[in-house]
């Protein structure tokens, strides 16, 4: 269900350090420090409050995928790799691994310490890879998707985990290095599945920091941890708070009652930046905002009729109308950055012509389609899908009506399969998690696939195909062939990839990064 | 009829009454098209497991079985798991009341502080300039949708002029209270205030405007009655009259009103926590329809009709101790 | 039915009081905005992209503040009004005045067509129970009584969430007939939003025809008409109905003030059914207070108008008439 709202989780998307990402790299130097000019008083922050417009739907590390809840619990369950500036891997709590013929081998630190008190073991982390791929275990873990090419975890030594898989080395990387917050075994086994307390015992990590305070959908204080085997707790304490509106949050932040706040829509920044001491921060972000077509209905099993549609709308124009210019247009299903991104793409440009020839050749003029648009789901998303029908129903021989629709219709809808009748046209959103390619084409493009809205045996078994090649550039080669062949497929009217807009304190130094995420242990006094 | 017997009655009924706002609602979720598996899992989970999940949550069962499942369940108070956070029904429906009631309370203060003066000084004054001014704003009051009553207010008060926040509730009421009273710091007392008055004055016009008009009307009417006109007659100070009898004979038919037009409050919070996102159970409630988190929704209905009921039976029981003519009918 | 004396009482409050007479203005203001949105409205009203630049045009007479991107740094810019578009645009460039005229439609539609199916249940449900009395009686108010532990918004959720979203495109026969070239071929009525705030309003007049049923069973001429032979469905359509019609068209007025304050509340939460409603532009424009204040501002006016328009002349007929109702009360 909540698979398919992963664009609020653009966390962790791994880049290769290729194309325009590298360069923007620098400015991913994640959650900085404060910049203090006079350099004197190092106290300054010794404590944060961050306001976000969710912060966690419950204390479980290993159910969800989204992306601001990993911000609160990320400090308290620590990622297994640091994920530098680069987008390259670094120790942490796994200190080497390597690939050998059966899978994947991690060798973990030995002096990793629960909150509760009990050492980490190898038994714990193969039992959490376990926990989400297994759904025996306990949960059905929106993160198994992203593990796909994992097939079991098992603990070799005290220190040594083994991951079988079999596909190739970089993409089985990308996965287990984008999840893996280790759980003790044994408390988990002990607690309602998944995790569902509502205080501060409902947390168990091996993090810098430990959960003192939790009130469910309103906020969660943090503060050090003491027996944390690493020196990374430099705040005292942290706060999260919840705020679902856009004005209250950038509210808070002009009050001085928050530092940070996410996702301040473009009709609130004039305001934020009038306002003294604060600032606002962008930064592109992987979310990809598309409208399906299902290709097993009519009127959109026509490619003709998918390209005119894509034609007639000027997503460039909803980008600086709705958005502000708070976004870059999508020239293919897999936004700028993404490994296996197709850099020789254009755009289709709005030209109300051509889409009404294109519209007469599917023979398909004088059709009635209907737009559906989930509400604050997204970025504007009703305003996006509001301007998109509108421009559609421009065209002679198309007539375009819009309407919202509650999210988990959408959401039904857009797995109800590639000839579901039901709803065959909406918007929604989809975040390419691992920084591949395979996310963002295997659940929507292979037959039979959880989220398929496009019928077509070539494309289908190239993608196969690619998650065997082990080849690094002769797998990025093929993906980017996929990808120009989806373009003229046109089974999505492209949009965009949304910029995540932040409202920061002026004197904080942190750059907001692709990936959205926010981490705490990096923030120097 | 005595008194117990009538409690017993009202009690006996009132149960029915329960028993009816449970079945309606186990009636609409078992009508609700869609399948529930589809909103636990992701959509990539395989047949086995949502095989598995259907047996798990009884809905492989007839529906006879399903439903008294449920009854029973409910007799025990327990509420199931919300599809949507996994966490129990209960505990999301009582951690959320407290919020809730600080609202529908100060709103109540508000409109009872505003109206009762205003009222009395409308229906003493019939067709002065103050009781066309009192008439315009309690018509005003009873015809504006208090959703955008809260948004001109956020618009004219926290985003022009700053004097107070667009929402949320930084501090509960009673660990406010209870930092007060422990270290006598009255700073989180304070911050609760100002971020409740917003809120309270959008929920509380439209009964501000009832009652000013529900007071003023009452107050013409006792006016007229033959012990006012006799009271005055025995040189007892007009103020004295008005307050002491008059005021006393209004508020039998306020409270009346207040009892039936409790479903308006409750209603009127939902919409007003939404604006301010302060979260009590109406934002609860319409995050759970948007999620269609069916379990979420009928506890929360639940926990509303339940309530509403009961206090019901208590003013009925109140009154009829005031006004015993009440058990004879 | 409606005796001559009602009909003089009536005339004799309306020219007595201004503040009918106001209602009855602005009332019929806001039916003929409805009526010829088409050809009022200055634009289509779902036509986007209206903008200065990518910003909202504020109302005739205002501007505002805002920034435009050169080279990437945001430099301040006045947004000036434009004369095409009387109350400014919105957040996707829709015209404000356009979309104010269809609001007012949908807004008539639903509270219309609402009240007549709360009527249509509710009126021969209080006959028959307070008619038949007795055991009849009792378990058809306990019907009515389970129907009332629900706070109406409340109950209307819960039926929203079952329905799902129902969208009826109703042709517009002044676009159709070729009036008024450009505007949208049909209006649509939001399907479940029309059923539903019937469904949760009917027990008002249940509970108003029981009572007068209940009062007129027992009268002269209903007993004579009973021993000539008269059946009961006879008595109840020729006797009890008509004597019931004054409090419930009292009640439908007040009614149809009290749907479309729900109707707006059900929108602005977010269930609309149509985007062409006034709390769906209400809460399209919180969004934006910062900076555009009208979106929100100009479609909370029509309700306001419209609610206290209703409002006053229901006033006028209570008091002319006199009955003795209660209903929930539309603050929600």
């Amino acid at each position: 269900m909540k698979g398919a709202d992963n664009l609020y989780s653009g966390r962790r998307s791994v880049l290769k350090a290729t194309g325009v990402i590298g360069a923007t790299a620098g400015l991913g130097a994640i959650a900085g420090c404060l910049d203090d000019p006079e350099g004197d008083d190092d106290d300054d922050l010794d404590e944060i409050v961050i306001t976000q417009g969710e912060i966690i739907e419950n204390p479980d590390p290993n159910d969800h995928i989204t992306g601001p809840y990993f911000n609160v619990l990320d400090p308290v369950y620590e990622p297994l790799f640091n994920v530098t500036p680069e987008f390259e891997f670094e120790p942490r709590v796994v200190e080497e691994w390597e690939d050998t013929d059966e899978g994947a081998e991690l060798t973990l630190r030995d002096d990793v310490v629960f909150h509760n008190g009990d050492e980490m073991t190898a038994e714990d982390v193969a039992y959490t890879f376990n926990r989400m791929i297994d759904p025996d275990l306990g949960i059905e873990s929106d993160q198994a998707a992203g593990l796909g090419a994992i097939d079991n975890a098992e603990a070799l030594d005290d220190t040594t985990v083994l991951l079988e898989h079999e596909v190739a080395p970089s993409l089985a990387e990308f996965e287990y290095a984008n999840y893996g917050r280790v759980v003790n075994q044994e408390w988990i086994e002990d607690q309602e599945q998944p995790v569902a307390g509502d205080d501060e015992e409902a947390f168990n990590g091996t993090g810098p920091y430990e959960v003192v305070e939790y009130e469910p959908d309103v906020q969660v204080v943090l503060e050090p941890f003491e027996d944390y085997w690493g020196d990374e707790a430099t705040l005292e304490r942290v706060v999260f708070n919840q705020d679902g509106e856009s004005s209250g949050r950038a509210n808070a932040l002009e009050t001085g009652e928050s530092d940070i706040v996410d996702n301040i829509i473009p009709e609130d920044v004039p305001g934020v930046d009038d306002a003294d001491g604060v600032e606002i921060r962008e930064e592109t972000s992987l979310r990809n905002v598309f409208l399906v077509m299902k290709s097993g209905v009519e009127p959109f099993d026509s490619t003709e009729f998918r390209q005119a549609m894509n034609y007639a709308v000027d997503n460039e124009g909803i980008i600086s109308d709705a958005l502000g210019g708070y976004g870059e247009a999508m020239t293919q299903p897999i936004p700028d950055g993404v490994f296996g991104h197709n850099p020789d793409l254009d755009t289709y440009e709005q030209d109300l012509e051509q889409a009404e020839e294109l519209v007469e050749e599917s023979g398909y003029a004088g059709e009635e389609i209907t737009l559906y648009s989930p509400e604050g789901r997204y970025l504007n998303d009703a305003d996006v899908a509001q301007m998109a029908a509108d421009q559609i129903d421009q065209l002679d021989n198309v007539d375009c009506s819009f309407d919202t629709a509650p999210f988990p219709d959408i959401s039904d809808a857009n797995s109800a399969g590639y000839d579901d009748e039901e709803m065959p046209f909406f918007l929604i959103g989809w975040g390419v998690i691992t920084g591949d390619s395979d996310y963002g084409l295997a659940p929507f493009f292979v037959e039979e696939a959880p989220q398929e809205t496009l019928r077509n045996e070539e494309i289908s078994e190239a993608i196969l195909e690619s998650q065997t090649i082990e080849d690094e550039d002769e797998r990025e080669q093929q993906l980017q062939e996929i990808n120009e062949e989806l373009r003229e497929e046109a089974p999505w009217v492209f949009l965009h990839s949304q910029d995540s807009v932040y409202g920061v304190r002026e004197d904080l130094d942190w750059e907001p990064r692709t990936d959205e995420s926010i981490y705490l242990w990096e923030l120097d006094s | 009829m005595a008194f117990g017997k009538f409690l017993l009655k009202r009690t006996l009924q009132g149960i029915l009454v329960v028993w009816g706002v449970v079945t309606v609602l186990f009636g609409l979720r078992a009508v609700t098209p869609g399948d529930p598996v589809n909103l636990i899992v992701d959509p990539a989970v395989d047949q086995a497991t949502r095989e598995r999940i259907r047996q798990e949550l009884g809905l492989d069962q007839p529906i006879y079985v399903q439903y008294a499942d449920y009854l029973q369940d409910l007799l025990v108070g327990d509420l199931g798991y919300s599809y949507q956070a996994s966490r129990p029904v209960s505990t999301m429906v009582i951690e959320r009341v407290p919020a809730t009631l600080e609202l529908a309370i100060a709103a109540t203060i508000v409109a009872l502080v505003i109206a009762i003066p205003l009222g009395v000084i409308s229906g003493t004054r019939r067709n002065e300039p103050a009781d066309y001014g009192a008439t315009s704003f309690s018509l005003l009051g009873i015809s504006t949708p208090n959703f955008w009553l809260g948004i001109m207010l956020i618009l004219l008060l926290a985003v022009q002029l700053d004097v107070f926040p667009t929402g949320r509730r930084p501090v509960a009421f009673h660990d406010a209270l209870w930092t007060f009273l422990t270290t006598f710091y009255v700073g989180d007392l304070l911050t609760w205030l100002h971020h409740i008055i917003l809120p309270a004055v959008t929920l509380g016009t439209y009964f501000t405007a009832l009652i000013t008009r529900l007071t003023r009307s009452g107050m013409l009417d006792e006016y007229g009655k033959p012990y006012v006109t006799a009271t005055e007659a025995k040189g007892i100070p007009e103020t004295l009259v008005r307050y002491k009898h008059v005021l006393r004979n209004t508020m039998i038919p306020i409270i009346t009103v207040l009892g039936l037009q409790l479903g308006t409050l409750i209603g009127g919070a939902v919409v007003t926590e939404t604006v301010f996102s302060w979260p009590g159970l109406g934002l609860r409630l319409i995050s759970a329809i948007h999620n269609l988190d069916w379990p979420l929704i009928q506890g929360i209905i639940i926990f509303i009709g339940v309530s509403y009921v009961i206090i019901n039976i208590g003013v009925d029981a109140i009154y009829a101790k005031l006004n015993p003519r009440v058990l004879d009918e | 039915m409606i005796s001559d004396r009602i009909k003089s009482n009536l005339r004799q409050e309306f020219r007595r009081n201004l503040l009918p007479k106001l209602g009855l203005a602005i009332l019929v203001v806001v039916v003929l905005m409805a009526l010829f949105a088409p050809v009022l409205a200055t634009h289509n009203p779902n036509t986007t992209g209206h903008f200065d630049d990518g910003n909202s045009y504020p109302p005739i007479g205002t501007s505002y503040d805002s920034y435009e991107v050169v080279d990437g740094e945001r430099e301040p810019y006045s947004v000036e009004y434009s004369t095409d578009h009387y109350l400014g645009t919105n957040n996707v460039g829709q015209d404000v005045f356009s979309r104010l005229l269809y609001g007012a439609r949908t807004s008539l539609l639903v509270g219309i067509l609402g009240t007549g199916l709360a009527v249509v249940m509710g009126v021969p449900f209080g006959l028959v129970s307070g008619y038949y009395g007795g055991r009849v009686d009792d378990a058809m108010m306990r019907v009515a009584d389970v129907m009332l532990a629900f706070p109406s918004l409340v109950l209307a959720l819960a039926l929203i969430g079952v329905f799902g979203s129902m969208s009826i495109p109703v042709p517009d026969p002044i676009v159709t007939a070729g009036f008024a070239e450009g505007m949208p071929s049909a209006t649509i009525l939001p399907g479940t939003i029309t059923v539903v705030v019937g469904l949760v309003t009917w027990v008002w007049f249940a509970r108003v025809a029981r009572g007068e049923a209940m009062a007129i069973r027992n009268e002269e001429y209903v007993k004579a008409a009973r021993s000539l032979g008269a059946s009961n469905a006879t008595i109840l359509l020729k006797h009890v109905l008509p004597n019931s019609l004054t409090p419930v068209i009292v009640l439908a007025t007040i009614q149809v003030a009290a749907i479309i304050l729900l109707e707006s509340s059900l929108s602005y939460l977010g269930f609309s059914g149509t985007t062409l409603s006034w709390g769906y532009e209400i809460q399209q424009g919180q969004d934006y207070l910062r900076t555009a204040w009208w979106v929100s501002t100009v479609p909370g006016i029509g309700i306001v108008l419209s609610v206290i328009s209703i409002n006053l002349l229901g006033d006028w007929l209570r008091d002319s008439l006199d009955p003795n109702i209660e209903g929930e009360g539309g603050g929600a």
